[in-house]
């Protein structure tokens, strides 16, 4: 494969990328499991009224609540759809159980089942074995797939295991802390399933909260989760995953999660949350600029550094 | 009766305690979160505390609000995905509890946490099952806790979200689950055990709640045991940690009144 891009430079806006990467019905992989959500990159979705989009990821919250609400998505494959601490997701039971916006459609697994079928496409596998679901009726309803697992009697032992199929994605959106002009990827912190679930993907677009010089990355290379090569495009955001946090840069934003909570427990609040904080802002930048200087340093990290180590030999 | 202090209260203190010292605890959302930080500072310092998302053996300075939130990650031990909490410490057998919550239990234990009503044209559509078929299936115990009424002690889940005992005796073996299932439920009434039948029952009530009431609340006929008593009530340092430093915004405890 020839991954030597014609463009000059990886680094673009993120309307840019949207435009360009997600179609309708793209297979989408969406990033962070109760952090580092992509949202710069997810609002540019909803502002671009993507459609058909097919949302993978093990652990939805708000990022899959307003892609349902927004009627972008309407299958998705994954494990868990809720707002963690703060409650049941709205727009998402809204859908599934009235149809608005629309019917949406899930293929559900457990969240290690999630990661294992991002860990088998990502090896190029079709599979992969686990001791979960077992007995249980998460392999008893499928919905998307003709068949979502498969009881196997190891040809060895004779015990039972549980194969559930490779989960491969079109394009994979991730914010991760920084990267360099080639998108040599690294991340810190908890690391949920995005390793996987990028890996799983025919293109990766990484938002990050800085592009560093190329030395910074490859003075301590075992931060990288993804090789500059399997990055397509690399989009600046700062606070692009705002309300959640990003470790080293800022915390989350509680009271803003708490807004969403109780503004989408109807269908009108959530338009309105659509039209406040996407369609009526024209940008991340713009979307900053809303919450303000002093919210954002507010939320901003305090300092707590690791020693350096030495990669020497 | 007024209580000094609140039934959620007594759960997280109750979850608290089924941590042992030098245990490897799987933590999830909610009270759990409250009771690790109770165990870790007082009757469990040596307790390894796991999150999901990937932090191994965390010491948080505050309570964490979600299983990826960034307080866990300075001065844990480790850092990784859901392989290495899942796949690696969980699946391979390494982790001796972990906490589950129920939208439904049943009286093997197994938990609906999916949908309420019939599945394609639910009631009510749950979260799903996230980490906790995998903690169900894996742990060597779970602890499972809700805020119990009769339409959540059912005798037929609506959806098998993460198993229990399945339907009884040898039946995790033969679907093939390697170990584990429900050691304790924690509710808002009472504490059950299992007993050999692998049956649920009643061990002990807390304090103002009657049997009668339990009994009420519970759709099967509810065995209890020979031995009930009432539950033991928290400690004044466990009190104090819960409202000055673990809650203190009230965010998993509520309002208190």
């Amino acid at each position: 494969m020839n991954r030597i891009r014609k463009v000059s430079s990886k680094i673009i806006s993120e309307q840019e990328a949207v435009e360009t990467f997600v179609k309708d019905g793209t297979r989408l992989r969406s990033g962070g499991i109760a952090v580092r959500k992509p949202f710069a990159l997810l609002n540019e979705v909803v502002r671009q009224r993507k459609k058909d989009i097919t949302l993978l990821l093990s652990g939805f919250t708000e990022d899959g609540d307003i892609l349902v609400g927004a009627g972008v998505v309407n299958k998705l494959e994954g494990s868990y759809f809720g707002l963690e601490a703060l409650g049941l997701a709205h727009n998402y039971r809204r859908a599934y159980e009235q149809g608005i916006p629309q019917k949406i459609l899930i293929e559900e697994y457990s969240n290690f089942g999630m990661t294992m079928r991002f860990m088998a496409a990502a090896m190029g596998l079709p599979f992969m074995p686990t001791k979960t679901h077992l007995g249980s009726d998460l392999v008893k309803y499928n919905v998307l797939r003709e068949k979502k697992a498969h009881v196997l009697e190891d040809p060895f032992t004779g015990e039972k295991v549980m194969l559930l199929p490779a989960c491969h994605a079109d394009v994979a959106l991730v914010h991760a802390q920084r990267c360099d002009a080639d998108g040599n990827l690294q991340v810190w912190g908890q690391i949920g399933d995005d390793e996987w679930g990028c890996r799983a993907a025919k293109v990766v677009v990484a938002e990050v909260e800085e592009v560093v010089d190329e030395s910074i990355i490859r003075r301590d290379p075992n931060r990288t989760i993804l090789p500059g090569f399997m990055v397509d495009a690399i989009v600046i955001a700062p606070f692009g995953s705002h309300p959640y946090q990003c470790q080293g840069y800022y915390d989350l934003d509680l009271e803003f999660r708490k807004m969403y909570a109780s503004m989408t427990k109807t269908r009108e609040g959530f338009l309105q949350y659509l039209e406040d904080w996407i369609y009526g802002v024209d940008s991340h930048q713009e979307y900053l600029k809303k919450l303000g200087s002093e919210r954002l340093e507010r939320l901003k990290a305090k300092p707590y550094f690791s020693e350096p180590v030495n990669y020497g030999y | 009766m007024t209580l000094p202090y609140t039934l959620a209260e007594l759960m997280a203190v109750h979850a608290g305690r089924q941590i042992k010292d030098g245990e490897v605890a799987f933590i999830g959302t909610g009270l759990p979160m409250l009771g690790a930080m109770l165990a870790k500072r007082l009757h469990a310092p040596h307790a390894v505390m796991i999150y999901e998302s990937g932090v191994i053996d965390a010491r948080p300075k505050r309570t964490p609000i979600s299983i990826g939130d960034a307080c866990l990650v300075p001065d844990s031990a480790m850092l990784g995905g859901l392989v290495e909490a899942i796949g690696f410490l969980l699946q391979a057998g390494h982790v001796d509890l972990g906490f589950i919550g129920a939208a439904q239990i049943d009286i093997h234990g197994n938990i609906n946490t999916s949908v309420i009503g019939e599945y394609h044209h639910p009631q009510v559509r749950l979260p799903g099952s996230g980490g906790a078929n995998d903690i169900g299936s894996l742990a060597q115990r779970i602890v499972i806790m809700l805020a119990q009424d009769k339409r959540k002690f059912v005798e037929k889940l609506d959806y098998l979200t993460t198993p229990g005992y399945l339907w009884g005796k040898g039946a995790r073996q033969e679907v093939g689950l390697p170990r584990g299932g429900p050691a304790k439920v924690i509710t808002n009434l009472g504490i059950y055990g299992f007993d050999e039948n692998l049956e649920m029952y009643l061990e002990s009530y807390h304090p103002g709640i009657t049997i009668e009431k339990i009994k009420e609340n519970v759709s099967w006929d509810i065995k209890i045991s020979p031995q009930v008593q009432e539950t033991e009530p928290p400690t004044p340092e466990e009190l104090r940690l819960l409202r000055e430093e673990f809650d203190p915004q009230g965010i998993f405890l509520g309002g208190r009144e």
